[in-house]
């Protein structure tokens, strides 16, 4: 079968569902239902800590996942401090933590913080662990840190009850090197579809205490917190990919099978 | 000289900073916070560095008139673009935030996007059950790819409905993920970590020297 054929099949799976109202029932997975349970057990007040630590490459998958997390915290009055350690994701997780503060009425600086992109990866991490306010000294908006309400009694990991990082590399496996095992950080983690498998043997520890597993991941937390958005959408549209993908694979060994007889 | 002093300061900070995991003393802690707040000090240089060897390559690849040179600049628009309204006004301004939302997002996203076109092609040129071990990654595979959407419980349950297990897709791809690849995924980590412990070893003793430069 000619390449071009395999490529306008694949666009016509994207766009056809696109156009279609497909809904496909879904099921939640333990991993998704343990980081909803966990949040949902929180008391109010709490704070956890967003890293939104993607670019725009991975949006497709990881930002539906941030949007119904922060919708569950502010729904449960968890307070937000998100941050990122990827330059490319600054804009994209300021707009996003804008974007759903507004749609749930939460209140810059009171119920949630974004304080923007520091370079550095595992020191940041580290420096955290000491003092949040020493590595972010101000926030997005050029805010004092340590003048924000909402950071006023919080000076480390210690007042964290979790760190979720939204990845599309492995910043999860540093994150829970450096501050699960130095600093008893508890993180969760929600993870683009080719980094699932590597989450499991941390997931087996409690090292992670629950995990979104890709955009169905994000389509079954859209489930759980009842606001079906663009996860639910796009898994259906993912989901007609992989239906072509496994049937090509088929007929690829059919086709491969006759032509060997052939030739014996 | 250029090689003893980063031989002498590495295996210095080196030692120090283990010793620093083993002792809670406030002394010791005190070390590594201050040595934590200098290498968030020099973090910020490696961005400079970075932009520096961007555009020493770019203008290299114009003076040499090499493949697709033109190119070249459009890297060089972007970044000034870029720098002349992020630096002064901030990365919170309506022009900023609208190169990136409406150019910087659709480029990054369509590059990843592609992905999907060469996978399925690649799936079905490459995919093949030559042999036992192929064909067994082959149904692997095909087992988690039905399992990861929605698509392959439903048809586990239409077509195998008789059976007494529902979503028997998802299920199928949950077992693969919690048992052979979670066992494979940890002897790998087990194997990197020791090989990371070894190889930090060698470089604070300053046997291994490669990150120096130079190639011994």
């Amino acid at each position: 079968m000619n390449r071009r054929i395999v490529f306008i099949l694949v666009a016509l799976a994207v766009i056809i569902p696109m156009l279609l109202p497909v809904s496909l029932p879904v099921s939640v997975s333990e991993p998704t239902q343990q980081l909803y349970d966990y949040i949902d057990a929180l008391p109010a007040g709490s704070t956890i800590m967003l890293a939104f630590d993607y670019g725009p490459a991975s949006l497709a998958e990881l930002n539906p996942m941030a949007r119904a997390v922060l919708r569950q915290c502010f729904d449960k009055d968890v307070r937000v401090i998100g941050f990122t350690l990827v330059a490319d994701g600054t804009t994209l997780a300021s707009t996003i933590m804008r974007e759903v503060a507004e749609e749930k009425g939460a209140i810059d600086g009171e119920d949630y913080v974004f304080l923007g992109f520091r370079p550095g990866g595992t020191q940041v991490m580290l420096g955290m662990g000491s003092s949040i306010s020493s590595v972010f000294e101000t926030d997005y908006s050029g805010n004092t840190t340590t003048e924000i309400p909402m950071m006023e009694e919080i000076t480390n990991y210690d007042e964290i009850a979790l760190l979720i990082d939204l990845a599309s590399g492995s910043t999860t496996e540093i994150w829970i090197i450096y501050t699960n095992v130095r600093y008893d950080l508890q993180i969760a983690a929600g993870v683009t579809g080719v980094i699932i498998s590597q989450m499991y043997p941390y997931l087996q520890t409690g090292q992670l205490v629950g995990l979104i597993p890709g955009i169905l991941g994000a389509a079954q937390y859209e489930r759980l917190i009842d606001v079906p958005a663009k996860g639910m959408l796009w898994i259906n549209i993912e989901s007609f990919v992989h239906l072509l993908i496994v049937m090509l694979v088929i007929i690829g060994n059919i086709i491969f099978f006759t032509q060997r007889r052939r030739e014996e | 000289m250029k090689r003893q002093v980063p031989l002498i300061l590495c295996f210095a900070f080196g030692i120090v900073m283990i010793l620093t995991q083993f002792s809670p003393h406030s002394f010791s802690q005190g070390i590594y916070e201050e040595v934590i707040s200098w290498t968030l000090i020099i973090s910020p240089f490696a961005l400079v560095l970075a932009t520096a060897t961007l555009i020493q390559t770019h203008v290299a690849r114009i003076q040499r008139r090499t493949d697709h040179w033109q190119y070249s600049f459009v890297v060089f628009v972007g970044l000034i673009t870029m720098v002349v309204i992020g630096v002064p006004f901030g990365p919170q301004h309506q022009a900023f935030e609208w190169l990136y939302t409406n150019i910087q997002v659709p480029m990054d996203a369509t590059m990843f996007s592609l992905l999907a076109f060469f996978i399925a092609s690649a799936a079905f040129r490459a995919f093949r059950a030559r042999t036992f071990e192929a064909s067994l990654l082959l149904i692997t595979a095909l087992i988690v790819m039905m399992g990861n959407v929605p698509v392959g419980d439903l048809i586990w349950n239409t077509v195998l409905g008789w059976l007494p297990l529902e979503d028997g897709a998802s299920k199928a791809r949950q077992w693969i993920l919690n048992n052979p690849n979670l066992s494979a995924r940890r002897g790998i980590i087990l194997g990197v970590s020791l090989g990371v412990i070894s190889q930090s070893i060698r470089i604070i003793l300053g046997i291994e020297r490669s990150y120096l430069g130079g190639g011994d």
